[in-house]
């Protein structure tokens, strides 16, 4: 390598080189050519390499409403976006099972905030209004969009917008190939596909070069590992160490599989997480499929269990599906993240930055935002690099912990009796921050001064929703003044319910009017 | 071609129709009845003019949006640009139905044959899975009752006009951008003259029964004729 071919310091960071491909690789090297358009006076060079014969692992079939801000900003349209994934609505999660497991237990965490109206007044309204009501069934009208399979917008709508707030359920492994196809064909990334076989060392704590089998090596001024769990730069390269969480969250095992649902089934519009033993099933409606999977502690699960909860879960709720023929395929997960992830010129993103449980579908949303803050922080050139790093570090840890915490909360009110719940309660597993705060909920409705980040991971309203949701309790407090709640809030849902088609027409119309039947001469 | 059916909760539990107002499902017309009732209300946006129907003797108002058959200059790049939107259109696909001779309550009638009827699971349910009618419902019965109302109430209204003389025939060449002409023909409009000569008796005849309010809307929404033939223009791509 020759001198000319080190980056300079004060030289700016214009070629990007993003390792892995998958969701997050995708994901970022089009976030970053769009905000960087090719032939822009910020034109970058962006580069994507990827492994041909690493299966990428899709675990992610969930996003939040971030997602419908950055597809737009990429420049794919959403009818595009929703037929090219198989991709339908999602309005948030319904939690079963978790209070105490008996037939009516389950609350909703709707992505869509509660009527406007001050914690303390919206509780004060429940309680006087509503009480008998689930807490979100009480305060939003998107609820009962959600109760019957409907979705959160119509055709006529303009792309992106809804009645209600929503992200989506999606296949993980075809948005990565829209993606893919998106970022070279329309917005110019370079996609090598090789093996990166050794690092190449620059200056300092950088990245010059990464050597790849077939296509030599390859330089860059800033280098974004998306290599899963392998973290082949973050991990293999610059052994940044491994924060285990596994303290507070306990499933380390996900026995994952597809169920090709019949063709006029109802499409959910939420993600449903049920309770189990030692864990808890996640069940994401598709229009051709459902994916469904038991996540577990293998400290209190042996795998044959497991799979005799999978099993069961589909005879109970996918009575079509030929349990015979299906092979779920087993996923051992660390629960945790890197100590650091951005050191020098190496930023970690997607799995190779950590990974926690999807029960709030974080893993997408975490990609998301890394490539945020990026791109809103993009450092104008390399001095600048370890001052990027120490705040990325900070916020990200920040956002981490907050997800952790927010995690916990599921567990920690649920009054179910197996040894995992009740280590799932024991108080050296709940993290300090949320301990304070369980304590001050019992006084106070959560709100946004128990969640003083800018730009916070959960609004006030998802831990609403989920403490109250769970069962959890704030005394009244004398003088609250008791607005009235109710009647507004039927009245949006009696029309909401009336105006909006189920996800199951809305996806159908999408592909076209006429059905097969229709169209034969 | 039409179909029409009494409303019912059990027959049309699930049945859709489209409600934003579109040029494809029977939007797409020059000019829709208008009652006096809301000429208030419309006279903000739309000309209404009268027509005489010579065979029958009676006389209609008309909201008028358009210059020739099928055109509702209304609709900017296929959205409703208005803040008001004619009863007669509103409505649709629903009518009143009552029996001949039949004076009281009018029933929901639907004509199951328009395209506003939703056979893609899109559209706006007129009831929930209970049969209680959907707030949509609700509105269109509020406005068909009202047009209803105001149908039958307009032969006094014509009547009156009609005793005083007040209409008097109206034409127009409306010249266009492109130096084209559109005739406007067969139309009447209130004579602004012989209403300044009506004599206090006249006036206070037409003011308590209620007439003065819509003839004098009718009277200001004329000054809609410019912003139309601008919207005409605009389409045929001049301005």
């Amino acid at each position: 390598m020759t001198r000319q071919q080190q980056p300079s310091q004060h030289a700016p960071l214009n070629r990007i080189i993003v390792v892995g491909g998958g969701t997050a690789g995708w994901l970022a090297a089009a976030m970053l050519a769009a905000r960087f358009p090719a032939g822009s006076a910020q034109a970058k060079s962006i580069t994507l390499i990827e492994s041909p014969d690493i299966a990428t692992i899709g675990v992610g079939e969930g996003t939040w409403p971030t997602m419908r801000a950055t597809l737009e900003s990429i420049g794919i349209g959403e009818a595009e976006f929703l037929a090219a994934c198989d991709a339908s609505f999602k309005q948030g999660s319904r939690f079963d099972g978790w209070r105490d497991g008996s037939e009516d237990d389950r609350y909703l965490h709707p992505f869509t905030p509660p009527a406007a109206l001050e914690p303390r007044a919206l509780l004060a309204a429940w309680q006087a209004d509503a009480a008998e009501q689930p807490f979100a069934e009480a305060v939003t009208a998107a609820a009962s969009l959600c109760a019957l399979d409907l979705a959160p917008r119509q055709r006529t709508m303009p792309e992106y917008a809804g009645a209600a707030n929503y992200g989506y359920h999606l296949d993980a492994a075809k948005l990565a190939a829209l993606l893919a196809r998106h970022a070279v064909e329309r917005l110019g990334v370079r996609h090598v596909q090789d093996h990166v076989e050794q690092v190449e060392q620059g200056e300092q704590d950088t990245i010059a070069a990464v050597r790849t089998r077939h296509h030599g090596s390859i330089a860059g001024d800033l280098f974004l590992d998306c290599t899963g769990h392998a973290g082949l730069l973050i991990g293999g390269h610059h052994h940044v160490g491994w924060v285990d969480r596994s303290d507070v969250l306990f499933n380390d095992r996900a026995l994952a599989v597809q169920v090709p649902t019949p063709a006029d089934a109802p499409i959910a519009s939420q993600t449903i997480g049920t309770a189990h033993e030692a864990g808890w099933l996640w069940d994401i409606g598709l229009p051709t499929r459902r994916g469904v999977g038991c996540v577990y502690s293998s400290r209190y699960l042996s795998d044959d269990r497991a799979e005799a909860i999978l099993r069961d879960y589909l005879a109970r709720t996918a009575p079509f599906a030929d349990l015979s023929t299906l092979a779920p395929r087993k996923l051992a997960f660390p629960t945790g993240h890197r100590e650091r992830f951005w050191v020098g010129n190496c930023l970690a993103i997607g799995l190779a930055a950590g990974f926690i449980e999807p029960l709030e579908a974080s893993a997408i949303v975490l990609i998301e935002l890394s490539l945020r803050a990026l791109c809103d922080n993009f450092p104008a050139h390399g001095d600048t690099l370890p001052i990027h790093a120490r705040r990325f570090n900070a916020l990200f840890r920040e956002r981490w912990d907050r997800i952790v915490e927010f995690l916990k909360l599921h567990y920690v009110l649920s009054e179910r009796t197996e040894s995992y719940w009740l280590a799932q309660r024991g108080q050296e597993s709940i993290p300090p921050r949320l301990a304070d705060l369980l304590i001050l909920w019992r006084d106070q409705p959560p709100s946004s001064y128990d969640l003083p980040l800018a730009d916070e991971m959960f609004p006030a309203a998802s831990y609403q929703y989920v403490y109250y949701g769970l069962g959890g309790r704030t005394a009244p407090s004398p003088g609250d003044r008791s607005a009235r709640l109710n009647p507004a809030i039927r009245q949006r849902a009696r029309a909401l319910t009336a105006a909006m088609p189920t996800n199951r027409s809305y996806l159908a119309a999408l592909r076209g009017p006429a059905s097969p039947s229709t169209e034969v001469a | 071609m039409s179909n029409h059916q009494i409303l019912d909760s059990n027959t049309h539990r699930d049945l859709r129709v489209h409600t934003q107002p579109d040029e494809q499902r029977g939007d797409g017309v020059m000019a829709c009845l208008a009652v006096p009732l809301e000429f208030r209300r419309l006279q903000n946006s739309f000309p209404i003019l009268f027509r005489r129907d010579l065979e029958r003797g009676t006389v209609a108002a008309l909201a008028l949006m358009g210059f020739e058959d099928g055109e509702n200059l209304f609709f900017e790049d296929g959205r409703w640009d208005a803040p008001a939107r004619p009863l007669a259109l509103a409505i649709q696909p629903f009518l009143v139905g009552r029996p001949a001779g039949d004076e009281g309550p009018g029933q929901v009638h639907i004509d199951m044959d328009h395209p506003r009827i939703s056979n893609s699971g899109e559209g706006t349910r007129l009831f929930d899975d209970a049969g209680t009618p959907s707030p949509h419902l609700e509105t269109v019965a509020e406005q068909l009752g009202e047009l209803d109302q105001g149908y039958r109430a307009s032969a006094d209204f014509f009547a009156a006009i009609e005793r005083y003389e007040l209409l008097e025939p109206f034409s127009l060449d409306v010249e266009l951008a492109d130096g084209s002409t559109q005739r406007m023909v067969g139309y009447q409009l209130i004579d602004e003259d012989k209403l300044r000569e009506l004599h206090a008796a006249a006036l206070g005849d037409l003011h308590s029964a209620g007439h003065l309010m819509p003839i004098f809307m009718a009277l200001a929404s004329l000054s809609n004729l410019p912003g139309l033939i601008a919207r005409k223009n605009r389409r045929m791509g001049h301005g």
